[in-house]
């Protein structure tokens, strides 16, 4: 009788299948593990979960625009230009509108993830796409959608490694940086444009939930650690890669949705940096 | 000039040495009128602020005095009327209070000065060069920040809070500052020596110095010119202490005592027409 292979010969013998996925959850925890410093600090971690979901909401109006109207969208561009949209929203000044931002924010936020729904209930043949998107339990990634998170992946991370001191100090010291005479307002513009085009980009790709997960607790988990802000973005970098690749990975042996497994992890990186911190604040005091 | 050691009174107190004389013209406001949506706070402004010269805003909550300052600053329009620049390569620089930065931040207190270098900061060679890694140090050498420089701004007391953004301040080499409340959190000791660094740096570094200042004795005691803003009385006054504490509108609001107790002595460099 032949021996059933392990888990791992499977895995490695059918790398060739796994290789995208991981190469994709690789790209997009890193980038939006990089931009979730911005998001944290910022406090607008809500934004992140707003946009998120206004990309799930981008890809069901493409399908709905394709299988009703006859009108072919990639599912990637509806995603991504939500998410933009809900972006240019969010950057809005709300005072104009007698609203404070977090009214802002629930409102994209509960219309697109309804909408979301509505428009998911008439595409029946793509909802298991549509689950995909809200949930992360895509398995796989097509060549396109590789592409395209590899794409904005460079462009974002090239952008924000040139720019970082401007990008930075314009958005931790706002008015400083105003009266310096940094044009701010565009660097606010590139922060915000990059969220809102690798949320849509990964949304897409890997779904809305690990996407925010990433844009968050990464940040979330290197800011526990205490180090300086250089730092804090590697980590946070280095905090969203483990927890796209640890989560893909998890899911696989452990056979759970990728997208939940991801998430998981990532919360799981911010427990024991909680614990490492503790661990350095008792050997401190043990001093 | 180092300021680390506590400022001697001798050095820094108080009066212009009789000796000093203001420098040219940084900032002239000409009826400038000061509001939001084309409606006037208050009355048309007419005042120079001048190199060395260190002015005092006071007002209580809600006067104006911000409105002003950020009208100054450039990122509200003035209603009508003009602000000119003494050049046009003139820089200004904006403090923050202490708690104006984000306590989350885990930023080193040389990285916050570092911040001051970014003036010059560029989209097609947005790096640190040499002259600016150099700046900060003097920087932080002279507000007495250097052995505070890796700790993080958090952590720091309300003082070394203070000069980490002084040497911030020192490292973008400005010719006029704005501080808004500078001594907020701190206890008077701190207050005290803050002021007095601040009259240093305006009186041995040739900046127009404005803060805004609730401590109106503190501010009488170091200041050269006061400036009372009141939106209640359509109030703008500019002068030395006496002036400006005698003044009704101010009596109207903070009562006869400070005008009682102001030190009789000549206007000592206000430009207010």
């Amino acid at each position: 009788m032949l021996a059933e292979p392990s888990q791992w010969q499977q895995f490695i013998e059918g790398f060739e299948l796994f290789r995208d996925p991981l190469l994709c959850a690789l790209m997009a925890g890193g980038v939006l593990g990089f931009l979730s410093v911005y998001v944290v600090l910022r406090r607008m971690v809500f934004v992140s979960a707003a946009v998120a979901q206004s990309a799930g909401l981008g890809v069901a109006l493409a399908f709905y625009m394709g299988i009703h109207l006859g009108f072919e969208v990639e599912p990637v561009i509806g995603a991504t230009a939500l998410a933009l949209l809900a972006t240019l929203l969010l950057m809005m000044d709300p005072t104009r509108l007698r609203l404070t931002r977090e009214s802002l924010l629930g409102l994209a936020y509960a219309l697109s993830g309804g909408a979301a729904v509505l428009v998911g209930d008439r595409i029946a043949q793509e909802s298991h796409d549509i689950q995909g998107i809200l949930f992360g339990t895509a398995v796989l990634v097509t060549p396109e959608q590789l592409r395209t998170v590899a794409i904005a992946s460079i462009l974002v991370m090239v952008i924000h490694l040139w720019w970082y001191r401007g990008i930075t100090f314009a958005s931790f010291d706002r008015i400083g940086a105003l009266v310096q005479g940094l044009p701010v307002r565009l660097l606010d513009g590139v922060l915000m444009v990059s969220i809102g085009v690798m949320v849509g980009v990964c949304a897409r790709a890997l779904g809305a939930l690990p996407v925010f997960a990433f844009s968050t607790l990464s940040a979330i988990a290197a800011l526990m650690l205490d180090l300086r802000l250089p730092w804090t973005f590697f980590v946070a970098t280095l905090a969203g890669i483990v927890s796209g690749v640890g989560g893909y990975m998890f899911a696989y042996f452990f056979d759970f949705p990728v997208g939940g497994s991801q998430t998981v992890v990532a919360a799981m990186l911010v427990g024991l940096a909680m614990g490492a911190r503790a661990l350095i604040q008792l050997a401190r005091r043990a001093r | 000039m180092k300021t680390d050691e506590p400022v001697s009174p001798d050095a820094a107190s108080h009066a212009v040495p009789p000796t000093f004389t203001f420098g040219e013209p940084l900032l002239t406001c000409t009826e400038l009128v000061i509001g939001y949506n084309d409606k006037a706070m208050l009355p048309p402004i007419n005042m120079v602020i001048r190199r060395g010269q260190f002015v005092a805003v006071v007002g209580r909550n809600g006067s104006g005095k911000s409105t002003w300052f950020k009208t100054l600053l450039g990122m509200i329009d003035p209603v009508s009327g003009t602000i000119a620049r003494g050049h046009p390569e003139m820089r200004s620089a904006y403090v923050p209070q202490t708690s104006g930065i984000d306590s989350l931040l885990p930023l080193r207190a040389r990285e916050l000065t570092a911040w001051g270098r970014l003036r010059n900061w560029s989209f097609l060679w947005p790096f640190a060069r040499k002259a600016d890694r150099d700046a900060v140090e003097v920087a932080l050498e002279t507000a007495g920040a250097k052995a505070i420089a890796n700790r993080p701004y958090r952590e720091l007391s309300e003082g070394q809070k203070q000069r980490t953004l002084l040497a911030r301040l020192i490292a973008t080499e400005a010719d006029m500052v704005l501080l808004d409340e500078p001594t907020a959190a701190m206890d008077a000791v701190a207050e005290r020596e803050t002021m007095q660094r601040l009259c240093l740096l305006a009186r041995q570094r040739g900046l127009g110095v404005v803060v805004v200042c609730h401590d109106l004795e503190v501010a009488a005691e170091h200041a050269d010119v006061l400036l009372f803003v009141d939106r209640e009385t359509s109030a703008f006054v500019v002068g030395d202490a006496r002036t400006v504490f005698c003044h009704p509108a101010f009596r109207r609001q903070y009562g006869d005592e400070y005008c009682h107790r102001a030190p009789e002595g000549p206007h000592r460099g206000s430009d207010a027409r």
